[in-house]
């Protein structure tokens, strides 16, 4: 499906607002609170695929992304902050929802960081409008402050933290009820303390609901030996392994991108895998068996997969 | 009996590790050594249970409750979840109907499917929904009942119903015209 760019806003000289209207139809599919979109994104050479979540639940006329430019960006972030222009077409696909607002739950707890906060736009006008109970506890650096202070509706229930320090994570969820959801978004190291701490104090799996699109960062490169396509690639320090086997011809399964959904796993043969993503459960990451392509890496110079 | 689709499978009582605390529920006096896989020596344990005699509570081990009776344990238990933080793990340990009423208290409350663990224990007797005048009935221990409210003959069915916390009971006459099948005791 082919998207125009239609307005793009600098929310800070890292952060962009970016607008994106329909080419030919008069509207996109509905996203629900907590969808994704993917964007394909030029590159030299190649094309970047970025998972970035629907903003704002306004729906079918336009679709509202907010991007950051990763430090050691692998292209894509980048080419949308340097590059990127109101007019111009984009292949978008989606959108797909892997962290939908839990029906079941009396009362949402919604805990992000940085640039986690973006499902969470989406989230608040539809508990807002559902009268339902929730709390939103958003962490960024103190410099950051006042760009996201702008995106928060001003509520008793919606506080902003200037250093993650400020925030009492303990005190905050040891205080909720039996009848509370727990919504993690943000890097990773606050996704992995956030919910180290939740399963501490006795937090349910199924009432923790996690998502982080910030996994595929690159790394170091790597062979990938791939036993049944009978192939050797290298995966280069700024491409996932997924993009490599793309690259080689092959279509791997793959969805989010992300590192949450799980479409993407293969088996492991031989090697390491560094893992990077938030689908696997504890046992199967030290289990070694599988890897999500998408997100994770190699450990060892060489990898070998059952593909 | 025949193996009926709507019918949960029950497990031995076992503390799961996950929780924070633990509260154990049960409408016996006490709980049958059989049905306790782990040993309950962990700590953060409540126990709660229905003493329908009024019999001396100081042989209770500390940290348990007695109660006058199933509706007021339930009354009791709603309180307790509504105020009661996150990472507690709710078991219930007795008869059928028991476990469910604990188990729809416990939903309303909004604990999820992995922090309530239900245990069949005691009698087998059958709360039954007689589907006549939507009336209950209690400790139904035959295959045919008589409803107390509207005096229907009663064929208790082997559908158990999770939101009503029941048996099926169906009019005999109903299903098998002028034929009423033998009484038997089969939950005793
Ligand atoms: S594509 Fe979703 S986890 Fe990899």
């Amino acid at each position: 499906m082919k998207a125009r760019i239609q307005n793009i806003r600098s929310l800070s000289a890292t952060i962009k607002h970016i607008t994106l209207a329909p080419d030919a139809e008069d509207s996109f599919p509905a996203g629900a609170a907590g969808a994704f979109i993917l964007l394909e994104i030029p590159g030299p050479g190649r094309v970047w695929k970025n998972a970035y979540s629907l903003v704002s639940g306004a729906g079918r006329r336009q679709y509202e992304i907010i991007v950051r430019r990763v430090a050691q960006s692998r292209g894509g972030s980048a080419w949308l902050h340097d590059h990127a222009e109101p007019g111009q077409l984009l292949e978008i696909s989606g959108p797909a929802n892997l962290f939908p607002i839990a029906r079941a739950a009396q009362k949402h707890l919604l805990l992000s960081a940085g640039i986690g906060i973006t499902p969470f736009l989406s989230y608040l006008p539809v508990l807002q409008r559902q009268n339902a109970a929730f709390e939103l506890h958003h962490c960024c650096k103190l410099d950051e402050q006042e760009v996201f202070r702008p995106l928060l509706p001003k509520a008793p229930n919606i506080t902003l933290h200037g250093s993650r320090n400020s925030l009492d994570l303990m005190t905050l969820l040891s205080a909720q009820k039996l009848n509370t959801h727990l919504y993690v978004c943000g890097p990773e190291a606050f996704m992995d303390v956030t919910i180290a701490a939740a399963k501490r104090i006795g937090w349910p799996d199924a009432k923790i609901h996690e998502e982080s699109f910030g996994g595929a960062t690159g790394g170091a490169s790597f062979i990938v030996k791939l036993a049944r396509s009978a192939m050797e690639l290298h995966v280069a320090e700024d491409q996932t392994l997924l993009e490599a086997l793309e690259d080689a011809g092959l279509a791997p399964p793959r969805m989010c991108r992300g590192g949450a959904c799980g479409v993407c796993e293969l088996p492991v043969l031989g090697g390491l895998p560094d893992h990077h993503d938030h689908y696997l459960s504890a046992a199967a990451r030290a289990a070694g068996k599988s890897i999500m392509t998408c997100v994770s890496r190699a450990k060892t110079p060489e990898l070998v997969l059952d593909f | 009996m025949g193996l009926n689709k709507s019918r949960p499978i029950y497990e031995k009582l076992r503390i799961d590790p996950q929780g924070r605390a633990h509260l154990i529920v049960t409408d016996l006096e006490a709980l049958p050594q059989d049905t306790i896989e782990a040993n309950l020596a962990l700590s953060n344990i409540e126990i709660w249970v229905v003493a329908r005699i009024a019999r001396g509570i100081a042989a209770s081990p500390s940290g348990s409750r007695a109660f006058r009776s199933v509706a007021d344990l339930l009354s009791h238990l709603s309180f307790h979840l509504a105020r009661e933080p996150v990472g507690l793990r709710l078991y219930a340990a007795g008869t059928e109907a028991f476990l469910w009423d604990v188990a729809n208290t416990a939903r309303a409350a909004g604990l999820g499917k992995d922090e309530i663990f239900l245990t069949q224990a005691g009698s087998l007797r059958r709360r039954v929904y007689c589907t006549h005048c939507k009336s209950m009935n209690e400790d139904a221990v035959a295959n045919i009942a008589t409803c107390r409210a509207c005096g229907a003959r009663l064929f208790v069915r082997d559908h158990f119903s999770r939101r009503l916390a029941a048996f099926m009971g169906v009019m005999v006459d109903a299903e098998v015209p002028n034929e009423i099948p033998e009484i038997e005791v089969i939950y005793p």
